[in-house]
């Protein structure tokens, strides 16, 4: 049930084991960049060679075994991302580039953004800020995200600003979190399909894996969604773990869910925790899109919105501005738990994760006016994800094309197995070069650690124009692969039971 | 699953039993020393309140609470024995940084207790207590927890208790941070003019995580002009990041492998050994360099090469793997401006034992004294060895803008640069603040006419006030033309001459709302050495001289007593 993601590499030198490379590669391949894919004919050098010299030395000599690990990854996954960079969609400049329904990013609301962020009360300067601050996140940002939180998360109780940490994103938050929680080489359970670059995140300074929870596209037994996550494929994934002498220190969850674009029911979370809390596991629960939720029919719940947490000691709730505002490039996150220790443990180490002082401000005041934010931006943001939700769908269903989608997130998790000559990784790494060649850039499926080939996570909120364009191209590669597979493959019919919109 | 839940939390392997037993007994012996501590408090609180049985108090207070430190630093060794015997490393390390902390407190204790505080113990062990026998967090965690608490416990202080004009009057005055507060002025009036606000989409989207294309390009401009470059600098070869400490911590990570070294000379910045060891684990060996004036010491603290040989030598006999040499250029805290004839020596040395060199010029544009000339590294016509060589530079010290959260990497390796560049997501800067700082750098002429040579004249004259000061004080100190520090010679204060001296002094300091830096945080081999920090405001500037005034004022009258008393017992 479950696969460690990473090998060990607490040690000085040696970095990887032999047995673990291929786990290494996989997990690595995307999301590092703005979360973009590797070039899928990039392979991982043989096995030895991570972490040893010998194998990395041709024009390496300056760096140390762990930097040449560090950078074959990142170099590796800089190749795709690159590909996209140097011939990016252009609507005057470059029409024939490639659009990018890859990277989860919300591109429809700038407008409103870079109205309310030109305003004269953004462009306030005093000498505190631009001096060495309080290394948490200054006072004034913290109180406004303690109620901001309150606000929109439902809290039962007014949060506390000395429970709030504020870093320069979620990536950061992750990498603290990994470092104050674990050992080196411990590990985090993580239900797969999941937002790939945390591999990264908890592995680059932290040295943290990640541990399966796999999840079926298949609806068996209790299950009554795909990709239904259960207190049993936990127990499942934690004892296999445990069982390869790999010590399980939290649960990270994401919700609303990424790729999925679904959000955990309130009961279901509630039982998660309480298996967390069985065996003395943090749970880490990324909400980075709860703001997210187009459709009105889902019920979201925080975590920090149940009336009892049951181990509230061990819950760490992060948030950010980069999905609910768009606003990846601000890079600003934050972190809500009421343990002390990890409060303070997280910002010890914010010195080497801090955000400008002026941003800080612009980000209070944007959390602060809750006028603009409840009656012009979030009922626009909402709309236009949903229009945009529509056009997609409407598309894939004309396609005859399965897919999954909650009515949250920016993505849609699109099922094309039937696609796949053969149900392998490589047929659908072929298919996500298809789609490049035909300049549309999506995330394919063992990016998110699917354990089924042929899934594919598309990002719809993106403007009108650039949408249908790339609707366009994905439609092209899938007519003409639909004439080449004349016969249908064998994997065509099994397809999820339930098409959620 | 049910059969698996009676054993699976624990941690598993007889090791990691023995640490949470041991971490048990911990905990038990910090819960005694707390309720020893209640009680020697309430104690306190009782003691009798009449004039007449206040003297007789006070000499029973001072006994007590010395019994109370024997006693405590008993049961601290103790434990520390204990745990040595049979803990495993990382709760042993904790533990004995613990303990120096501990007792370094227990002993400030004694002396708020002194000044009629008795809260003060309870809560400095309570400050650090949950940082230790959390269960929450992993060794690592805590020893993170431990480390930022004893480094920065006087700054935390200090933020919740600034001085302020209006406000509060009786708050610290921190000579001890190196920040230019001189002109502010002219940065915030900079700052809020209109080319500073533009929203655009690339701004609020993912970034190049080496930095914005544009910035970089900007920052390699920069570097050019202001180093002197000999040909144009290529912005590939620049790493952008969110302040200079986090460009060491990435150089630590991809240069050495953990429990590997870098050379550096002492005293220097004590930020260099925290982000070395934060993440990265790499190590910092001194090379230590002395005050005396001998024969191969031309001037105090001078960097021979001799001295790096010797170090390295004593290293490789230590079986210590050194990857690479530190060099801080303006020095800090000495305000030493290497020549180029002694910079090339470094670096045809680091050549020689084909060591990296990181060289941090994050003062270069803080030299004052116009008779003084700074060569950058980069304006070396030939670099002994380029793709070893690598350049720190930010803004924090010569804009005086350490909010802003900026620092620049130069390397010409783009094996180097691309390697710190894979940490860009972890230390990334707000596309607002990236544009921001664009237009600072290319804004040359406000640059070249207004701002540098306003804060070149308000250093000298804010540095002249110290000096002056410090001459009629008597106080030796350095008299350099770089850096917004002066490193003085508080020697003859100190009775003996210790380190331990030094922190009391420095405790002083601190007991009057005054911070400075004590050279022990600069790993400084000599006692009684201190940075202080000139580049404030006139005013506060003044007030701070009044307290440091008052403080040595009060060290010798201590010493003088002291004296007395010694003489009265013969």
């Amino acid at each position: 049930m479950s696969t460690l993601a990473q090998t060990e590499s607490g040690t000085p030198t040696t970095c990887a084991g032999p047995a673990s490379t291929q786990d290494l590669g996989s997990s690595y391949g995307d999301c590092l960049q703005g979360e973009c894919s590797r070039k899928p004919d990039q392979k991982l050098p043989e096995l030895h060679g991570v972490g040893d010299p010998v194998m990395f030395s041709s024009n390496s000599s300056y760096l140390s075994s762990r930097g040449r690990m560090i950078k074959w990854f990142w170099d590796s996954a800089e190749e795709g991302y690159r590909t996209y960079h140097m011939d990016e969609y252009d609507e005057d400049k470059n029409p024939s580039g490639i659009i990018n329904l890859g990277t989860s990013e919300n591109k429809l609301c700038f407008d409103l953004l870079s109205r309310r962020l030109t305003q004269p009360d953004m462009q306030w300067v005093e000498p505190s800020l631009l001096q060495y601050p309080d290394w948490r996140g200054h006072l004034f940002l913290r109180e406004e995200v303690a109620k901001f939180l309150s606000f929109y998360c439902k809290s039962p109780a007014p949060l506390k600003p000395e429970n709030v940490v504020v870093l320069n994103g979620c990536a950061s938050l992750f990498s603290a979190l990994a470092t104050v929680l674990c050992e080196a080489g411990e590990a985090f359970l993580i239900p797969t399909p999941y937002y790939g670059a945390i591999t990264q995140h908890v592995h680059l300074y932290g040295n943290v894996r990640l541990a399966y929870v796999y999840l079926d596209s298949k609806v068996t037994g209790t299950d009554t969604r795909p990709f239904q996550l259960t207190v049993e494929k936990l127990e499942m994934a934690l004892q296999e773990a445990t069982s390869k002498g790999v010590k399980v220190k939290g649960l990270i969850l994401i919700n609303p869910q990424n790729p999925l674009g679904d959000v955990y029911a309130p009961g279901e979370l509630q039982e998660y925790l309480v298996f967390a809390k069985r065996y003395w596991l943090h749970v880490v629960v990324d909400e980075v899109y709860m703001l997210s939720v187009f459709e009105k029919a889902v019920g979201y719940r925080s975590v920090l919105s149940l009336e009892r947490l049951p181990d509230p000691q061990r819950t760490h709730v992060m948030w950010g501005a980069s999905k609910d505002f768009g606003m990846s490039g601000l890079r600003f996150g934050t972190l809500y738990t009421e343990n002390p220790d990890v409060a303070t443990a997280v910002a010890s180490l914010c010195r080497y994760h801090g955000l400008s002082g002026l941003v800080q401000y612009q980000m209070a005041q944007l959390l602060r006016d809750r006028d603009w934010i409840n009656q012009v931006y979030l009922p626009e943001n909402l709309a236009r994800l949903k229009a945009a939700h529509t056009y997609v769908s409407e598309e894939l269903r004309a396609l005859g094309v399965p897919f999954l989608s909650g009515g949250a997130g920016f993505f849609i998790w699109v099922d094309l197995r039937k696609y796949l000559p053969e149900a392998t990784f490589e047929e659908e790494l072929l298919l996500w070069r298809r789609f490049l060649d035909k300049k549309v850039l999506l995330s394919f499926g063992k990016a998110f650690e699917c354990k089924e080939p042929g899934w594919f996570r598309l990002v719809f909120s993106d403007k009108a124009h650039r949408l249908r364009l790339g609707m366009q191209r994905v439609r092209q590669v899938l007519e003409e692969k639909a004439q080449v597979a004349e016969d249908p493959p064998p994997c065509q019919t099994q397809e999820p039971s339930d098409q959620r919109r | 699953m049910s059969h698996q839940s009676g054993t699976f939390p624990a941690p598993c392997g007889q090791k990691a039993c023995q640490v949470l037993k041991d971490r048990n007994i911990c905990i038990q012996v910090l819960v005694m020393i707390q309720h020893l501590q209640r009680r020697v408090d309430e104690h306190l609180k009782q003691l009798p309140t009449t004039r007449q049985r206040l003297h007789l108090a006070k000499q029973k207070q001072a006994q007590s609470t010395h019994e109370q430190e024997a006693l405590l630093d008993h049961l601290i060794r103790q434990m520390v024995n204990f745990l040595k015997s049979r803990a495993t490393g990382g709760l042993e390390q904790q533990v004995s940084l613990l303990s120096l902390e501990c007792r370094g407190n227990v002993r400030s204790a004694q002396r708020a207790q002194s000044s009629r505080q008795p809260g003060q113990l309870v809560l400095q062990w309570s400050d650090i207590e949950p940082a230790f026998v959390s269960h929450d967090l992993s060794n690592r965690g805590s020893e993170i927890c431990v480390l930022y608490h004893s480094s920065f416990q006087d700054y935390n202080a200090y933020q919740g208790d600034k001085y302020q004009e209006d406000k509060n009057t009786l708050g610290f005055i921190n000579l001890g941070t190196s920040e230019n507060k001189l002109c502010i002025d002219l940065i915030t009036e900079r700052l809020g003019q209109s080319d500073m606000n533009c929203i655009e989409d690339v701004l609020l989207q993912y970034p190049d995580w080496r930095g914005q294309p544009f910035l970089r390009e900007e920052v390699a401009r920069f570097l050019t002009y202001y180093c002197k470059a000999p040909a144009q600098l290529d912005p590939e070869n620049v790493v952008v990041l969110n302040g200079c400490c986090s460009v060491f911590s990435a150089l630590a990570m991809v240069l050495c492998d953990p429990g590997e070294a870098f050379l550096v000379p002492t005293p220097f910045y004590g930020g260099f050994a925290f982000s070395s060891h934060l993440y990265a684990k790499v190590e910092l060996l001194p090379v230590h360099l002395e005050s005396k004036i001998t024969e191969a010491n031309t001037h105090p603290f001078q960097l021979t090469v001799d001295k790096l040989e010797h170090t390295l030598l004593q290293a490789r006999f230590m079986d210590k793997k050194v990857r690479g040499l530190v060099l801080t250029n303006p020095q800090n805290p000495l305000g030493d401006v290497y020549s180029r004839e002694s910079l090339k020596e470094y670096l045809e040395f680091a050549k020689r034992n084909d060591l990296h060199v990181i060289i941090d010029e994050i003062y270069m544009l803080s030299v004052f004294d116009e008779s003084i000339t700074f060569h950058s590294v980069l304006s070396m016509e030939r670099l002994p060895d380029p793709n070893r060589t690598h350049v720190i530079w930010g803004t924090s010290k010569d804009f005086g803008i350490s909010g802003f959260r900026f620092g620049a990497l130069y390397t010409h390796s783009k094996e180097v640069a691309s390697a710190v560049g894979s940490f860009g997501y972890l230390h990334s800067i707000s596309g607002i603040t990236q544009h921001k700082l664009c237009q600072l750098l290319r804004d040359r002429e406000w640059i070249d006419t207004i701002y540098l040579p306003t804060n070149h004249f308000r250093l000298q004259k804010a540095h002249a006030y110290i000096t002056n000061t410090l001459q009629s004080l008597r106080i030796p100190f350095l008299c350099r033309g770089s850096g917004l520090y002066i490193w003085i010679n508080l020697k003859k204060y100190l009775n003996p001459c210790t380190f331990e001296e030094e922190r009391l002094l420095h405790r002083r300091f601190l007991d009057n709302k005054l911070m400075l830096s004590c050279g022990k945080a600069y790993m400084c081999k000599e006692p009684g050495w201190f940075r202080l920090v000139f580049a404030d405001r006139p005013l506060r500037l003044k007030l701070a001289i009044l307290r440091f005034c008052e403080v040595l004022e009060e060290q010798k009258q201590d010493w003088k007593e002291k004296q007395l008393a010694d003489a009265m017992k013969e």
